[in-house]
């Protein structure tokens, strides 16, 4: 189910206003707000024509609304790579060039994260309406200055934290505030993958420069690139943010085969107000689990990845028995299919699981360069509906705020040994997304 | 327990009780009934059900059955009525069925596991090694008391219903001459193997578990059988039921026929599962 056949079964269903009301963010994408803005353009510029940067490319093609008219990248074969999609848009190899350029109303930066903070900044005060990669910035006083800065300037700025634009998840979370799992009591959180998280370097000394993921002077590894994404699982759901982080990190193999400093093991804690644990943990070298992400409540759990709700105390199966009863309810005689060797318990580890919604895509998390139906289109799509209203919705920017605070803060923790608490100063104003 | 009582069929009331009960699920379909009856009786089965499964809890230091296990390899124990006959009868299946079934396979390769003294009412353990587990019989004891519970409480028409694998039925389906029962093909959830048709009698099916997992041993040899095959009887009563199953599945094929020829009135078939289809063969 793609997230126009959510929205139009939701209001099938007479949920839509409920959904809408629930999760406001999402508005820019019901058919009327879409209808309201129909046949405008959005002049967008693309500074970072990586992976992610193409990766963004390719759903815009497929977007009426936008057009493309400056690429920027100071890696000539990425540049060359992302015009061969848009050959009248102008090329820079200077980001500051192309926010000189009048034409260019709303920009997309998918750069190293070192970059994130000065370019969104720069970009703002150009007057363009911004959608940055996650994370938010480098440091914890970068992301505060990028958040003050945008309210004192009133422009548009998107996060690239694309879960809140995921049916699955939109649906699950509602699921979660309607009590259907009961009272959260844990969150889990986990990506697994393995392989060297390198890409290939032409040449040696644009080793830094294509993989800067892996050095500290540029990437936070582990938690800026993808814990920062599930971290807002326990916000989003508890309505809440933590309180405490405590974590461990190491490098404990890959540093075998190149000089990388970033850890390619890491262990997070983050604890709620309530005494909820949220828990990351990410380990490159083992890929057996994958991507998960739990919602766990006394009555159950929500896996958030697969779209599956578990219960804590699954109904007897009784299936036979049952057959029989609707039999004889409805004064006809049939055979019923429930022998077999032995009932095994339903534990909740061995109950089946319900799927929330039909026709879900189940992302790997494998790719590190974004995956088909993980609501990465439909926050661009938001976007651009954004640049185009001027209007920026609410409760998403924070919402991002925090999970990049909360990835830098935790990987604070893991240098520092220690337990921490984000400082008063970096608070700024949070409404639940409950 | 779960209870759910149904009228909409004022013909034909049908009250259906499920419980947890000596490791498996236990549930109870009657028809007739009113609602407060069926409750009645529901729990009635289920304090019953339970008083065995204490009774024959091998696991509860207080049960007559572990203060059997822990004493009687020393000097004889003196027993209830009720475990007396069970050993009783555990004994005579024993020997029915050529050793193939035994409440203790792994203790005395072959031999009789205890020995009975009738004028004493007590039971001594052939050797120390000796562990009586009463699974193998306690459930289809359970499920023949269930329905002489039901019958003279004027049920006549229900399902007893133990673990799926142990199924009896009291008279037949309100809308047909029996009450039909698929056997599901373990390698194809909800696709039926083969039908059996109960009426007044009882099934019972043995073989790997759900999980595929090989737990019958063979108390000739102390070790699990590996068959993949199912062996399902039918028959006037659910224990007997489950007792031959059991040991028909333990024993060698060419000794099956000579074994089910013992029991009179009873059928048992050899049920070979693929993802393909199904085989069966009657056992003579």
């Amino acid at each position: 189910m793609n997230r126009k056949e959510f929205l139009s079964d939701c209001g099938k269903m007479g949920l839509a206003g409920v959904t809408l009301s629930l999760f406001p963010w999402l508005e820019s994408c019901s058919p009327k707000a879409k209808l309201a803005v129909q046949g405008e353009k959005v002049r967008i510029g693309i500074i970072g024509t990586g992976s992610r940067g193409l990766f963004h490319i390719k759903h815009l093609v497929q977007m009426p609304q936008a057009e493309v008219v400056a690429l920027c990248d100071n890696y000539r074969p990425h540049l060359d790579n992302a015009a061969q999609y848009y050959p009248e848009a102008k090329l820079y190899d200077d980001y500051r060039r192309l926010l000189e350029n009048r034409d260019v109303q709303g920009v997309i930066i998918a750069t190293p994260l070192y970059l994130h903070a000065p370019m969104t900044l720069a970009a703002m005060e150009a007057g363009k309406e911004v959608f940055c990669e996650k994370s938010m910035a480098y440091t914890l006083d970068e992301a505060l200055e990028v958040y003050n800065r945008r309210k004192a300037l009133g422009r548009v700025l998107f996060i690239g934290q694309q879960r809140l634009f995921d049916p699955k998840y939109v649906k699950a979370m509602q699921m979660i505030h309607e009590g259907v799992i009961g009272e959260v009591v844990g969150v889990r959180n986990y990506w697994y993958r393995n392989n060297n998280w390198r890409r290939e370097v032409p040449s040696p000394e644009l080793e830094r420069h294509i993989n800067w993921r892996l050095y500290s002077e540029y990437s936070r590894g582990l938690m800026t690139e993808l814990a920062c994404h599930q971290l807002q699982n326990g916000s989003w759901a508890m309505g809440q943010l933590p309180e405490k982080v405590m974590g461990a990190g190491s490098l404990i193999h890959w540093n075998k085969e190149d000089k990388r400093d970033v850890y390619d093991t890491v262990s997070a804690i983050f604890t709620y107000p309530n005494g909820v644990n949220m828990t990351f943990e990410s380990i490159i070298s083992n890929k057996h689990f994958g991507m998960g992400e739990q919602i766990l409540g006394t009555k159950g759990t929500i896996d958030l990845v697969t779209a599956m709700h578990y219960t804590d105390e699954p109904a007897p199966k009784g299936s036979g028995m049952h057959q029989f009863i609707e039999q004889i309810e409805r004064g006809v005689m049939s055979n019923s299919v429930f022998a077999g060797t032995s009932w095994a318990a339903e534990s909740s580890a061995l109950a089946p699981g319900k799927p929330i919604m039909q026709d879900v895509k189940v992302v790997s998390g494998e790719s590190s360069v974004g995956a088909e139906a993980d609501g990465s289109k439909e926050l661009l799509e938001a976007f651009l509906h954004a640049v185009i209203t001027g209007k920026q919705p609410e409760k998403v920017l924070e919402e991002s705020y925090y999970a990049t605070q909360f990835a830098l803060l935790a990987d604070k923790a893991m240098h520092e040994n220690a337990i921490l608490t984000l400082d008063e100063k970096y608070k700024v104003p949070y409404e639940p997304l409950k | 327990m779960q209870y759910h009582h149904s009228c909409k069929n004022p013909l034909y009331p049908t009250s259906l009780c499920s419980f947890v009960a000596m490791h498996t699920m236990v549930e109870v379909l009657m028809v007739g009934c009113t609602q407060a009856e069926g409750e009645r009786l529901a729990h009635e089965v289920q304090q019953r059900v339970w008083d065995m499964e204490r009774r024959f809890n091998r696991f509860d230091i207080t049960s007559p059955l572990s203060v059997v296990n822990t004493k009687a390899a020393a000097e004889a124990v003196s027993v209830d009525d009720e475990l007396y006959m069970a050993l009783e009868v555990c004994e005579v299946f024993r020997r029915g069925t050529k050793g193939y079934f035994s409440v203790a396979p792994t203790s005395v390769v072959g031999l009789a596991p205890y020995l009975l003294n009738a004028s004493q009412h007590t039971v001594q353990l052939c050797s120390g090694d000796v562990q009586i587990d009463m699974g193998g019989f306690a459930k289809g004891f359970a499920a023949e008391q269930i329905k002489t519970l039901l019958i003279e409480a004027g049920i006549g028409r229900g399902v007893v219903n133990f673990g799926n694998s142990s199924i009896a039925a009291i008279g037949c389906h309100p809308y047909g001459e029996w009450w039909g029962v698929g056997v599901e093909n373990p390698l194809c959830k909800g696709i039926q193997a083969c039908e059996v048709r109960l009426c007044n009698s009882a099934m019972s099916l043995s073989g790997r578990t759900p999980n595929g997992e090989y737990h019958i041993i063979n108390p000739h040899t102390g070790v699990k059988v590996a068959q993949d095959e199912l062996i399902l009887v039918e028959g006037r009563s659910a224990l007997v039921a489950e007792v031959l199953s059991t040991a028909l599945y333990a024993a060698p094929k060419l000794e099956r026929g000579a074994i089910l020829s013992q029991f009179a009135g009873y059928e048992a078939t050899e049920i070979y599962c693929t993802a393909d289809g199904v085989k069966s063969r009657k056992i003579e």
